[in-house]
């Protein structure tokens, strides 16, 4: 795969990893969703599943750029991805609930 | 002096904060500017907007350029009169001969370092360098200032403040103060992980500053504590000059003794010699670097001990691959033999090269300058909201209790945010304005920087008598519309008299000047909204003051 397509992957892999990380959080959780709390089973999944993104965002920037350069970017995206995570949280909730597929969108 | 950890911790941080917030900001904002300080010295030399280009040949282009430059910089050779004990001969001896070219530079740098007789200083020598077109080896105007490399890049770690390297020790103290700073912060921030994505933009300005700055704090925490020490360490040789002071006797040894071992003479032999062909010691160096399949172009050249017998040729690779630097290839001048490679870096070496690498980015990846650009971003962000929040928790208390610290410091951020910008926007207008031919047209260029700046100041110190109030000071707004205005200024006056507007430029994709056109209309954008929310917020504000005293008036009557 060209290096450009691995680091945009990257950086995606790391904003949706950042995503599951903060959905897991029951403030969050209550942000995207409107309910209560996230059951403490779907809380550990999402935490879970959060860790493994963000690996595998390492993974990618690995593929992409000698070990050296890699971890820079990975650091940096993560940077990168957090504050997008918080800023959509901030203005457009919502938005992340895209990535709670299995739960049907909430009438209100 | 305090009851406990935290709230000694919390003194250090609010106070070192402070005090050295404004030199930070300085430092992080053209930081991040110098990410992208070639873009930008296209931007303003609008005669080099050409493709980057490698090396030229030494032995046609750059030997005959080298010889002409018989004359160190004014400034540096008046310094050095200063330091030394016999007057100073009319000709300086030729040290050094060195180019220095990055995947990113389409023009060369070229220095000369002449030799200080009679200097107390161990090695003392002064520079002499120009810029050339490296299509035709045709020297460039002299009084055209590189924005970017030449005045934003030296800002950011010596405020252009060079007697006695003042600025350097006030930006390393900076650093320093920064570095405790994060420890501090983290010991007084309670809940780290829990406010990790936390940011509310719709509460009190207080809280949703902290927010914001706690974030931008925590989320590139590693980015701030490995900038700011890679940053120190850069500079270790001047904060912490031991080689050259007490321990120079050791150093000295040390470096006769290298020198033994790699056959790289320490001083000239005295007799003249001949050079070799340069450019077969480069075709030999590049040569090795695809056998060991890591080809590249060169990066750094120099020639040792200039016209001397043991003169020797130092080749680097440009390194667009890695984070740190490489060996160097050493050639001897007289054969072009290859008489010394440097051995692979122990771990020490290593981790060195690796941080100096990070903080000057010399390679070529431009997903990662981004990322370091926004990270230079958050760091000022981080910097800004703290100087904001210092201000909003006391002006309240300072206004019933009359006094005016939070409305100094409320003028001096108005000046070190938004106006550092409108100067460093002012500096391109200036640049863009100015006639082509002026004499000492960089000086110019310099001082509108400065009258800028100071202008902002000015103004800021008027306007913040609405913190006395417990108001937020107009200057806030009214500097974003000044930046606006002169963004907004600058891309069009770039697109005038170049003829290189955006459409142009993006259509042919030129993103030095397109790249820089389009974050200043960004920035504008940026600070229109900034100030029409100031402004909304004010006369909301204002409003409920009218009707509380309104109502205050009816229940009187």
């Amino acid at each position: 795969m060209p290096d450009a397509v691995l680091l945009i992957a990257a950086l995606f892999t790391a904003c949706l990893g950042m995503a599951w990380l903060a959905l897991a959080m029951d403030v969050h959780w209550k942000q995207v969703c409107g309910s209560a709390s996230p059951s403490p089973v779907i809380s550990k999944l999402l935490r879970g599943l959060g860790f493994a993104t963000l690996l595998a965002a390492l993974l990618l920037c690995l593929e992409a750029d000698t070990a050296t350069m890699a971890v820079l970017v990975w650091m940096m995206a993560l940077a990168v991805a957090a504050v997008t995570v918080a800023f959509v949280l901030s203005w457009r909730p919502r938005l992340l609930a895209v990535l709670l597929p299995w739960r049907r969108p909430t009438a209100r | 002096m305090f009851p406990n950890f935290r709230l000694s911790m919390t003194w250090l941080h609010t106070w070192f904060g402070l005090l050295l917030g404004f030199v930070l900001m300085v430092a992080f904002f053209f930081g991040s500017l110098s990410v992208f300080d070639r873009e930008i010295d296209r931007w303003a030399i609008p005669a080099t907007r050409i493709e980057a280009r490698p090396m030229p040949s030494f032995d046609t282009t750059l030997a005959p350029i080298f010889r002409t430059i018989t004359d160190p910089d004014p400034d540096e050779l008046a310094a050095a009169k200063t330091r030394v004990s016999q007057p100073l001969p009319d000709k300086l001896a030729v040290m050094t001969w060195s180019a220095f070219t990055t995947h990113r530079d389409p023009v060369l740098r070229m220095f000369v370092e002449f030799k200080v007789p009679n200097s107390p200083l161990p090695d003392d020598h002064i520079h002499g360098s120009i810029t050339i077109d490296p299509r035709d080896g045709k020297q460039l105007p002299e009084n055209r200032l590189a924005i970017g490399s030449e005045f934003f890049y030296p800002m950011h770690f010596s405020l252009h403040l060079n007697w006695a390297d003042i600025g350097y020790w006030i930006v390393g103290f900076a650093a320093l103060a920064m570095l405790a700073a994060l420890v501090s912060g983290v010991v007084m921030h309670r809940k780290i992980f829990r406010e990790f994505f936390t940011f509310r933009p719709n509460k009190k300005i207080q809280r949703s500053t902290l927010d914001l700055h706690n974030l931008s704090g925590v989320v590139a925490l590693p980015f701030h504590f490995l900038w700011a020490l890679s940053g120190l360490i850069i500079f270790a040789g001047l904060y912490f000059p031991v080689l050259g002071t007490m321990m120079r006797p050791l150093a000295a040894a040390q470096e006769k003794l290298e020198a033994t071992q790699t056959g790289l003479d320490l001083e000239p032999s005295g007799t003249p010699g001949t050079l070799a062909s340069v450019d077969g010691m480069v075709a030999e160096a590049k040569a090795m670097w695809v056998e060991r399949g890591v080809p590249g172009e060169v990066g750094f050249l120099i020639v040792h001990h200039v016209g001397s017998s043991n003169a020797y040729v130092s080749v680097y690779r440009d390194n667009t691959d890695r984070v740190g630097g490489g060996p160097g290839l050493h050639f001897q001048g007289s054969t072009g033999k290859l008489i010394h490679e440097d051995p692979p870096e122990g771990a020490v070496s290593t981790v060195n090269s690796f941080l100096i690498g990070m903080h000057l980015q010399r390679f070529k990846h431009w997903t990662l300058r981004w990322l370091i650009f926004a990270g230079g971003i958050l760091s000022s962000v981080c910097i800004v909201t703290g100087l904001v929040f210092f201000v909003e928790k006391r002006k309240r208390q300072h206004s019933e209790q009359r006094r005016s610290g939070a409305r100094w410091a409320d003028a001096l951020a108005v000046t070190t945010v938004t106006g550092m910008v409108v100067a460093t926007l002012a500096i391109l207008v200036a640049n863009r304005l100015l006639p082509e031919e002026l004499a000492q047209r960089d000086l110019w260029e310099k001082s509108t920087f400065w009258a800028a700046w100071a202008l902002c100041l000015v103004h800021a110190i008027w306007r913040s008598s609405a913190v006395l109030k417990a108001r937020t000071s107009p200057a806030w707004a009214e500097q974003c519309w000044a930046i606006v205005v002169l963004a907004i200024g600058a891309v069009l006056l770039n697109a005038v008299t170049t003829g290189d507007h955006l459409f142009k430029t993006l259509s042919e994709g030129y993103w030095p000047v397109a790249g820089t056109d389009l974050m200043m209309l960004a920035c504008a954008a940026l600070a229109a909204i900034a100030a029409r929310r100031l402004q909304r917020r004010a006369t909301a504000a204002a409003r409920a003051v009218d009707q509380d005293s309104e109502l205050r008036e009816v229940r009187h009557a």
